[in-house]
């Protein structure tokens, strides 16, 4: 069993490894040897903008500033829109009253992508970090509002009348029994939330900014230059990647009475 | 939860003459329960067997006070039940533990509840772990415990939060035969251990006559009362001995006729 | 429990909760006068551009209904096109082992990245005509088409393999007959996910580079500080993309007829 299973993790890795190569490779022939050359550039010379501008500069800052700037918004944002989030949703799950004030409004405000506030954020709050903010909070109080809800308003019957039963009053069934029913529900909400976020972020910064990854992009496109671009998209990938996976690893360890198995 | 003394009360349990119906899918109201008149005495084990689904698990949460009666009044430690509360203890059949806290946690809930001190309630909660045999399993996640601990679990935290009644529904029901008897003797030992007024409601016959002081026999949906019996044999019971057998043959016979 | 008598009463409560919301804002702006019309317009001065934009092509270039039809037409484009090339790989991926091996490795690397990141790249590849807006929807639509028709195929249970297997289907059998069919509900999850992200991924293209549709509305109307046009135009995004989205929930009960769909 255990070989068995260790080769065919090695196989998985061979497998990765070898497309991945295989896609690297074709972009680099077809980079050199076609007229493709003369429209993007190979990955290598992306690869080297990529780790030059890490520590250069690419504008004003460097990359790994620009990528600060970028995160610092998303996780300002983050925090505030998934605090409401999960006050209102876990409100409207418990109380129908509540639920019957806030439903029409969050019905209303929902289908509008945060994307689409960008214009009158600019408006109504300039040009400032504050703008971006509150993007950020409207990307993640949507989606972390709904799970809450949900969850809440699913927790399981049964459970609140053991809790009864055992002398729990009112305050105290939903804070250990709501509450954590919701959580699985209210990190899959944040989860989306985060996604979102990072999304929202960029967009933000590529209608108007003067720093961040989605300024580096842009500006990129405004200076004909796609080294820049391709470079800048490579450390969004890479900064997403690692904001799912802190995502996923703070789940996982919150929510370990969830996943079954010794 | 007052401090003063309890009234002396003839019968722990008393219900006089409950019914129960529900508003049927499709208009009317169905009937589960009708005219059921029921006493218990303190740290008498009555066993409720009867056929079917309905009626016996809505007479538990009427006593529980999970659900009102429609007609009659329950009373327990005479004063009538209006909402479920800590001197009235559940085990239910799907075993509804914290599926987010570990075994200690469920088992100190109660007493958590009720403002005890934490090394107070870690001690009383572990004396009831203990007693009912989890003893190791004290960090374990509900998941990572069978169904025969699960229930356990179950039982462990009703007892640990001092109830006047403990009321159980089928706690048994959803497990294999082994864990069964396992569980059956485990339950009789811990009773025998701790006495309490138990209401337990099974839809197996051996099951009733092996833990039960009397049994009382319930007929199939709308649930009335159509039979009492005293078990008097000592404990613990053999479940092949002439009068056990001659019991259990008695008892089918009058649910067979029923059916 | 929730009786109607309850329910009526709960319904006049949200009925409350909107006008009162609507009084404020009417009592705030038109009455009072706490903000200028131009930062943050009435509810009547909304209702009024919303009937003059129906007719009106000024000040930017076209009517709602035409801004609307052409953010539609280049959606669909992209989402379909994404649809029809996501779930087939998805499946492929969930599926076939050596497609999982090759492709799988190359999906991770392009899922994190959100579409819109790749709006700069392709105008400056394409131009800022359709053709690029409906590539970066194609990505959008795609990836969450592949990853939840991928988790859907993962989720069929072996028993129902094995029935299949006993009573001698062929694989193409176990495939559509079997592991299709428990996938459907999750391909339609991964269709309404596609179909936000789509949506979001116009606006954010239009935002930046158009000279037509919904999102060109809102742009065009901040730079001459047109506000009651941009609530207008986010309020339409928002109608119409939950007005899709119970569309595609219409259809999903209608394909997914006695499958557990909620």
């Amino acid at each position: 069993m255990m070989k068995i299973r260790l080769s065919r993790g090695m196989i998985d890795v061979l497998s990765g490894a070898a497309s991945i190569g295989c896609f690297l490779l074709l972009w680099l022939a077809l980079t050199r040897h076609t007229g493709l050359g003369e429209l993007i550039p190979g990955p290598d010379v992306v690869l080297a903008a990529l780790f030059k501008g890490l520590f250069g500069k690419v504008g004003r800052h460097g990359i790994l500033v620009h990528a600060g700037y970028s995160l610092a918004r998303v996780l300002a944002g983050f925090a505030i829109g998934g605090a409401a989030g999960v006050v209102i949703g876990l409100s409207m799950g418990w109380s129908r009253f509540a639920e019957a004030v806030f439903q029409p409004l969050y019905r209303v405000v929902r289908p509008i992508p945060p994307i689409a506030w960008i214009p009158i954020s600019i408006i109504w709050f300039g040009l400032g970090e504050s703008a971006k903010v509150f993007l950020i909070f409207l990307a993640s109080f949507a989606n972390v509002t709904l799970n809450a809800w949900s969850g809440a308003r699913d927790a399981d019957r049964q459970l609140i009348g053991a809790a009864r039963m055992l002398g729990a009053n009112q305050r105290q069934i939903f804070l250990t029994i709501v509450l954590p029913s919701a959580v699985p529900q209210i990190f899959a909400g944040l989860q989306v939330a985060m996604s979102n976020s990072w999304a929202t972020v960029l967009a933000a910064e590529m209608v108007r900014s003067s720093e961040g990854l989605g300024w580096m992009i842009v500006t990129g496109m405004s200076n004909n230059d796609i080294v820049q671009i391709l470079s800048g998209i490579v450390a969004i990938g890479v900064v997403g990647f690692v904001l799912s996976v802190a995502m996923r690893k703070a789940e996982a360890l919150l929510c370990r009475w969830n996943h079954g198995g010794r | 939860m007052s401090l003063e003394p309890r009234r002396p009360v003839e019968h722990v349990i008393e219900c006089e003459n409950i019914g129960k119906s529900f508003p049927a899918p499709g208009g009317g109201r169905r009937e589960v329960v009708r005219g059921i008149t029921l006493r218990a005495r303190e740290n008498e084990f009555l066993a409720l067997f009867g056929p079917g689904q309905c009626g016996k698990t809505t007479l538990i949460n009427l006593i529980a006070g999970l659900d009102s009666v429609t007609s009659g009044r329950v009373l327990v430690n005479g004063e009538t039940v209006r909402e479920p509360g800590p001197e009235r203890g559940v085990v239910f059949q799907s075993t509804a533990i914290f599926p987010w806290l570990t075994t200690m946690g469920n088992v100190e809930y109660g007493p958590r509840m009720a403002g005890m001190g934490r090394a107070e309630r870690r001690r009383k909660a572990q004396r009831y772990i203990d007693l009912v045999g989890l003893r190791g399993f004290e960090n374990a996640f509900p998941v990572q415990l069978s169904g025969g601990m699960k229930q356990r679990v179950g039982i462990a935290r009703v007892y640990c939060n001092e109830p006047r009644v403990m009321l159980m529904d089928e706690p048994f029901g959803a497990l294999d035969a082994q864990t069964r008897y396992l569980m059956q003797e485990e339950l009789r030992r811990v009773w025998e251990a701790e006495k309490r007024t138990v209401v337990f409601v099974t839809n197996n016959i051996e099951e009733a006559i092996y833990l039960a002081d009397r049994i009382v026999v319930l007929s199939n949906c709308p649930a009335t009362i159509k039979r009492e019996y005293a078990i008097d044999l000592p404990r613990p019971r053999n479940y092949v001995s002439p009068e056990f057998l001659g019991l259990r043959k008695e008892i089918t016979s009058i649910m067979d006729s029923t059916l | 429990m929730r009786d109607d008598n309850r329910r009526n009463q709960y319904f006049l409560v949200s009925l409350a909760s909107v006008i009162t919301v609507l009084l404020v804002w009417y009592a705030c702006i038109d009455v009072l006068e706490l903000k200028s019309q131009i930062v943050f317009p009435g509810p009547v001065k909304i209702f009024r551009t919303f009937i003059l934009k129906l007719h009106t092509r000024s000040p930017d270039g076209a009517t709602l209904l035409s801004h609307l039809g052409a953010s539609l037409k280049v959606t669909m484009l992209g989402y379909l096109l994404g649809a029809a090339a996501g779930i087939p790989l998805g499946i492929a991926m969930a599926w076939n082992r050596l497609v999982d091996r090759l492709a799988k490795p190359l999906f991770d690397l392009l899922r994190p990245i959100p579409g819109i990141a790749w709006i700069p790249l392709f105008i400056l590849l394409f131009g800022i005509g359709t053709f690029s807006k409906a590539l970066v929807i194609f990505l959008s639509s795609f990836v969450a088409c592949t990853v939840n028709s991928f988790t859907g195929i993962r989720q069929t249970k072996d028993v129902h393999l094995w029935v299949g297997n006993v009573f001698g289907a062929t694989r193409n059998q176990l495939l559509f007959r079997i592991a299709v069919p428990t996938a459907i509900p999750m391909v339609f999850t991964g269709l309404r996910v596609a179909l936000g992200a789509s949506w979001a991924a116009l606006v954010a293209a239009e935002l930046l580079a158009s000279n037509v549709g919904l999102g060109y509305m809102i742009q065009q109307s901040r730079a001459i500080s047109r506000t009651d046009i941009i609530i207008v135009g986010m309020l339409a995004i928002g109608m119409v993309g939950a007005i899709l989205d119970k569309i595609l929930h219409a259809v999903e009960a209608r394909v997914a007829k006695g499958m557990n769909v909620r």
